[in-house]
């Protein structure tokens, strides 16, 4: 400990200390909550979202989830031993890395992809800024980046020949089915509706943010409407809300993406639990959700129209009235693993700011970077990377916002010193 | 009476309570094995000149030491007996224990309180110029962590220009009851102490903060708050209500400029056992050798409510040597050495099981601590600034807000001693600013 260290030589504090000895700290009263029961209260509120995947996904989900967890355990230690960082001693943090780094992987991924995710979690995301509490991005997602750059094909499809598509159990291997046995399904919308077929498990069906993905991207204009009024025109497909699952196949999770993200019920339950226990609190996850839907409900999409000319929608909240807009901002704000980010991931103590303005700021960032990255960029994982954005931010956010401390004047960090207090 | 609503404050915590051994427990003489070492300094103040030669006689409240300047007050005796020698003690000053000399005295008898008797000083009829003449002839100090001469108190609040006197009997913390069981038995006492105190310095209006779990307990104190025209507030237990600063801030809204103390908003606190001296000195001419102290803790062999005599030691009376005692409660308290004896800022002596030394690990900015400040502190920057030795950022933090309740350090998960290093920085911080010549007389 460096507390005399601290002091300059000739002070009151440092003078006395001939006749003043340091005291036993007080207070002498702890509260029970360490920081291991923090990561471990996490990794179980965690498990919930797992639980949910492993049903809807299969075996291949518990598979992935174990070599995620125990690599992220083992490699940790390995990492301890070569490098002896006393802040991996403890293993609740490997743990919960790695589930958090299980939820965000799809299911029909090969073994080695949650081991090298694992890898890069551990040592690039956490090992090398020195460990616990010391890292600035969210270390499951740098796991989870690295793979998704590494094996970009083998993570989007189990089908290679069709990017866009992903497999969900049929409700009638539930649990124990093989998510890799599919057969594919291109016109299935209401997954509660179809058994599988006797030879395969899984039904291979367009990820609904593939299908989302069309009306943003002007090259690649598919609908002449959000819904059905605009239903005239032949030669495209008009309503594109009604090619998407229905809403509530959306939040209990029946559509493919990662293991974790899809149960949105599930996710909101777990996370109202970390707000209750007070590991989170509540404003990060409703701004970031509530940023990404203003942003969609204002961001411009492009609809084709009758004589096959591009029609660019903007505000479309209510350009074919207010409750197609929300249902669309719904389908926007379920797709993709937006409320894992916001409720799991954005929410990791150590990367996200300090104060509740700073995390205000910090979720609003996040959220609308999500949405904005969705609807117009490339990328495989929008959310995760809006949320490794804002975390890159938040020491920045932590320096220059101030809440006004007690006894100082209003805005003191605008006005001009004018003293050394500050005051 | 209209219904008067007082805010609340962003932070604090709800703390275990603990009291359930000595809330119910009245004063009572506490009984003191061996010689009392009553010590010639209270607090941070510089020592008074013994006048007692060892094998000397002295009588019950005669005057064993004589201060040689304002900053100190002359020390009474509690006890009749023999004076045996000079010695060495430790003294609680704020949260650090000091050492000072003391006079070692074998009593003849027990220590016991003074009884009420007679008033014989009339200062409802006298002028607050007389009032002060008497308490400035009384050699009292406040019954605060940091003692000070009650003189030189009354004279800065005055210079101050104070125009409110809260008396703070919050007392918030765990296992303490001093106070309370104070205001519960001697109310007529402790209100008429708080009257000649705003008397003295001449405050428009005198508050009396109480915890509203335990104003049933507190009906005495209306008869003779009604006649001082003392107004009696129930604040909320929330942990630290009781602090000097938030409590200010939530009666009058005004906030403590960072550093300063709460006399710069114009405001003088004080407590019952401040005011309950102030009575028995200036209404009874009873000299202050003595204080209520609460006797509690797991290990406590006899919890309860005792007055026990200046210079008593607290180990003793803990009735445990092989224990860690705590001095004060256990937010803000010390822990006791062999030598520590009673002082007027004693208000607990606490038997804990044992103080295990937590080993921290890193923060990993769960922002509990920051949450719960009742300053608003950010305390996980202040916690890099003193690992990075960063002086300017704790200065940008405003570390001097901090109002050393010690939450932060209570909430921590990692352990760390936050409350620690924050006061650290504000030390430094408020030496440094007061060292600098530049500035040395603009803070007047």
């Amino acid at each position: 400990m460096t507390e005399q260290a601290t002091i300059p030589a000739d002070t009151p504090a440092s003078r006395g200390a001939g006749e003043q000895f340091p005291a036993f700290e007080s207070p002498f009263l702890r509260a029970p909550e360490a920081a291991r029961t923090v990561f471990l209260v996490t990794f179980g509120a965690a498990c919930c979202p797992m639980v949910a995947g492993i049903v809807l996904f299969g075996w291949r989900a518990a598979l992935v989830a174990g070599v995620a967890i125990c690599g992220c355990a083992l490699i940790e230690r390995v990492y301890y031993f070569v490098s002896r960082t006393p802040a991996l001693l403890g293993r609740s943090h490997a743990y919960l890395t790695g589930i958090l780094l299980a939820l965000t992987l799809p299911a029909h991924v090969p073994w080695y992809v949650p081991l090298v995710a694992a890898a890069f979690a551990i040592i690039v995301g956490k090992g090398v800024f020195g460990g616990v509490g010391h890292f600035i991005w969210q270390p499951a997602l740098v796991g989870r980046l690295a793979v998704a750059v590494l094996f970009p094909v083998v993570i989007a499809s189990p089908a290679p020949d069709m990017p866009g598509t992903g497999p969900v159990l049929a409700r009638n291997h539930l649990l124990t089915g093989d998510v890799r046995d599919y057969t594919y399904a291109p016109d299935l919308r209401d997954w509660a509706s179809r058994a599988a077929p006797p030879h395969a498990d899984a039904l291979l069906v367009r990820r609904p943010s593939a299908t989302l993905k069309d009306l943003s991207d002007p090259g690649h204009a598919t609908f002449s409407a959000l819904a059905e009024r605009g239903a005239e025109s032949s030669s495209h497909r008009p309503l594109a809300v009604m090619h998407l699952p229905p809403l509530n196949d959306m939040i209990v999770g029946a559509r493919p993406g990662g293991i974790g993200e899809t149960c949105i019920v599930v996710i909101v339950v777990a996370g109202l639990y970390l707000v209750y226990r007070n590991y989170v609190r509540l404003a990060l996850p409703l701004t970031m959700i509530a940023a990404a839907g203003a942003v969609a409900a204002v961001a411009p999409i492009y609809l084709v129209g009758s004589r096959d000319e591009l029609v660019t929608e903007f505000l479309p909240l209510t350009a074919e009235g207010l409750d197609v807009g929300l249902v669309y901002v719904a389908y926007q704000l379920l797709s993709g693993g937006l409320f894992l980010a916001a409720f799991f991931l954005a929410t990791e103590m150590t990367s996200r700011p300090v104060t509740a303005g700073g995390q205000a700021i910090f979720a609003a960032t996040a959220g609308a970077l999500a949405m904005v990255l969705k609807l117009y960029f490339n990328t495989p994982i929008p959310a995760y990377m809006a949320v490794l954005a804002a975390n890159t931010m938040s020491p920045a956010i932590d320096r220059f916002w101030r809440p006004r401390v007690l006894g100082q004047k209003h805005f003191a960090f605008l006005r001009r010193r004018r003293n050394k207090t500050g005051g | 009476m209209a219904i008067r609503r007082y805010g609340t404050f962003a932070g604090g915590i709800d703390l275990p309570d603990e009291k359930q051994a000595t809330i119910s427990r009245q004063i009572e003489p506490a009984s003191i094995d061996g010689p009392l070492r009553v010590p010639l300094a209270w607090g941070h103040l510089p020592a008074a000149r013994a006048t007692v030669e060892p094998g000397q006689h002295v009588a019950r409240q005669q005057m064993i030491a004589h201060a040689e300047s304002g900053d100190s007050v002359d020390v009474f005796t509690p006890v009749a007996g023999t004076v045996s020698g000079l010695v060495c003690v430790d003294v609680a000053a704020g949260d650090r224990m000091r050492s000072c000399p003391a006079v070692e005295i074998v009593p003849d008898e027990q220590a016991f309180p003074p009884d009420a008797g007679a008033e014989s000083f009339d200062w409802r009829a006298a002028g607050a110029a007389a009032v002060r003449q008497r308490l400035r002839e009384g050699a009292l100090v406040t019954f605060a962590r940091g003692p000070d001469p009650l003189a030189r108190w009354l004279a800065r609040g005055r210079a101050k220009g104070c125009d409110t006197l809260i008396a703070n009997c919050m007392e918030n913390q765990p296992f303490v009851t001093a106070e309370h069981r104070m205001l519960a038995d001697l109310a007529e006492r402790v209100a008429s102490g708080l009257a000649i105190l705003a008397k003295a310095l001449g405050v428009a209006q005198t508050v009396l903060a109480v915890d509203q779990r335990r104003t049933g307990d507190y009906q005495d104190i209306l008869a003779p708050a009604r006649t001082y025209d003392i107004s009696r507030v129930s604040l909320h237990h929330k942990y630290p209500t009781g602090a000097e600063a938030i409590l200010v801030k939530l009666l009058t809204r005004r906030e403590m400029p960072p550093g300063g103390t709460v006399m710069d908003v114009g405001v003088a606190t004080t407590g019952a056992a401040t005011c309950l001296a102030v009575h028995n000195w200036v209404a009874c001419g009873i000299r202050a050798v003595g204080r209520v102290v609460t006797v509690s803790g797991a290990r406590a062999t006899r919890p309860g409510n005792y007055w026990s005599p200046f210079g008593a030691s607290c180990a003793s009376l803990v009735g445990r040597a092989d224990q860690p005692v705590i001095h004060n409660g256990p937010m803000v308290g010390v822990r006791c050495t062999d030598q520590t004896v009673v002082t007027p800022s004693t208000d607990a002596v606490l038997a804990v099981a044992s103080v295990v030394p937590a080993s921290p690990s890193p923060c990993i900015r769960c922002s509990w601590c920051t949450d719960h400040c009742p300053a608003r502190l950010n305390v996980a920057e202040l916690n890099d600034a003193f690992e990075l030795s960063d002086l300017s950022l704790a200065r940008r933090l405003t570390a001097q807000a901090c109002v050393e309740c010690g939450v932060c350090t209570y909430v921590c998960p990692a352990r760390l001693p936050l409350s620690q290093r924050v006061k650290q920085l504000k030390r430094v911080l408020c030496g440094l600013d007061r060292d600098l010549p530049l500035f040395a007389g603009s803070r007047a």
